[in-house]
């Protein structure tokens, strides 16, 4: 039985079939975009976390890393109840969309880009403040070298959060709604096709899932030696 | 700009109640080479960090010819005893410390690169340069910002001897070009061959300061005699 299904699973691949690169496509999509508005956000505000020292850092830090551990079903109720017709966001109408999925995804990672971000900027300030200092450099020029100094850590540190946003489903199931030809993703498409029986589709994601996994662990691997 | 003499008006550092530095009068007019000298844990580099503005003291407490450090912060430029560069190519290295001082990036360092005679390893990661190697393009990245005053944590330290040769011939030739250098080092031999002026410290109080000439031939306390006869 196994080996049938995997075969069904590889025809899917090798046949290109629409339903499964449809659901593949809007996956890379939803999560590509939340990633690229996360570290956007993320990667600024986790190195400026490291200069300016205040209460303000000791709390963003401290929830920054709470949060890296909220599960992603609490995540999406949260922003259900924020953007469900009756919500605070409920005008905005992204309920059951692409765009309540790339929210709550961008939400899911920001916690932990800010914490890594954080982390390997602390670390090479270390290496690098008296150097830094000695430039009489002002914090601002000292943050853009130091960033430009940790790019290797952080591609790893943005594909450390497209890896997590691309295995979530507990959060896009609840705000997108799984909607067949909309809101469908890899994830939310294997719990549904399993429930219903139709396990080579399942399988088939769950395969293209894989590999995405491996080629994000060997590009982290390769980023490491380099850096 | 004339930046000497140097003025040290009590300067009193300590950290979580040990004092580091203790009433510290120092008026220094050598133009060339000074040493300051001292056993391990003596308060050299903590000086060598106050007098570059690495470590923050009262304004008035150190003036450069009557301007207080941080005036003189931008003619300043540091070799620390582990040389820190960042993690680029040695030329990458050089251009960022240029570009960042408003120098013309690639003149500058080409200037360098052929006075350190450092050709041979501009383009290799400087994660991958030797020891040796190393402490030269922290000397280039110092002196790309043309500076008055260069600050050297014991740069010789942990170098062979052909390296310490090339090292202090560089030190030398700053010098008669009229940079004001201030070095740390242990080496004996290395404070005759090149110091103009030497200042002895020991937990955190001057016990010496005077031409390395003298240094020599003055009587000294049993601590300075030990330093001397085993250095």
């Amino acid at each position: 039985m196994l080996v049938n299904i995997l075969e069904t699973a590889f025809n899917l691949i090798i046949t290109l079939d629409s339903n499964l690169f449809e659901i593949i496509n809007l996956s890379l999509k939803v999560t590509l975009s939340a990633l690229f508005i996360a570290i956007s956000i993320s990667i600024p505000l986790g190195a400026y976390l490291v200069f300016y020292k205040n209460r303000f850092q000791s709390f963003v830090v401290l929830i920054s890393n709470t949060l890296m551990g909220m599960p992603p079903v609490v995540l999406g109720l949260l922003i259900y109840t924020l953007v469900s017709k009756k919500g605070v966001f409920g005008f905005l109408d992204i309920l059951y969309t692409p765009y309540a999925m790339v929210l709550a995804q961008t939400l899911l990672i920001i916690p932990i880009v800010v914490s890594l971000t954080y982390e390997e900027i602390y670390k090479k300030n270390k290496d690098y403040k008296l150097l830094l200092n000695s430039l009489n450099l002002s914090n601002y020029s000292k943050l853009k070298t130091l960033i430009y100094e940790c790019r290797y850590a952080l591609l790893t540190v943005a594909l450390t959060g497209f890896g997590r946003a691309s295995a979530e489903v507990g959060a896009v199931m609840i705000v997108g709604g799984n909607i067949n030809h909309y809101t469908r993703v890899m994830t939310t498409a294997i719990a549904f096709e399993t429930s219903k029986g139709s396990i080579e589709l399942a399988v088939a994601l769950g395969l293209i899932l894989l590999i995405i996994s491996l080629i994000i662990t060997l590009i982290i691997k390769s980023l490491r030696k380099i850096g | 700009m004339k930046i000497l003499p140097l003025k040290i008006n009590n300067l009193n550092y300590s950290v979580n109640g040990n004092n580091i530095l203790k009433n510290i009068n120092i008026t220094c007019e050598e133009s060339s080479i000074t040493i300051i000298a001292g056993n391990n844990g003596s308060g050299k580099s903590t000086l060598l960090k106050i007098l570059h503005g690495l470590i923050e003291v009262e304004k008035e407490t150190i003036t450069w010819n009557n301007y207080n450090n941080v005036k003189i912060k931008k003619y300043q430029s540091m070799v620390f005893q582990n040389p820190i560069l960042l993690n680029r190519t040695v030329r990458e290295n050089l251009e960022y410390i240029a570009q960042s001082n408003n120098k013309h990036r690639k003149h500058g360092a080409e200037e360098v690169i052929r006075r350190l005679n450092i050709k041979n390893i501009e383009h290799i990661s400087a994660k991958y340069i030797s020891g040796g190697e190393r402490q030269k393009v922290a000397i280039a990245m110092a002196i790309i910002r043309d500076p008055k005053i260069i600050f050297l944590d014991e740069p010789t330290s942990q170098l062979d001897p052909v390296y310490k040769n090339e090292i202090e011939h560089i030190i030398s030739s700053l010098s008669n070009d009229g940079v004001k250098i201030f070095m740390t080092t242990h080496d004996i031999s290395q404070i005759k061959r090149i110091g103009k002026e030497i200042i002895f410290i020991e937990k955190g109080e001057v016990l010496y300061q005077n031409k390395v000439k003298y240094f020599f031939s003055d009587k000294h306390c049993e601590l300075i005699k030990k330093y001397i006869n085993y250095g």
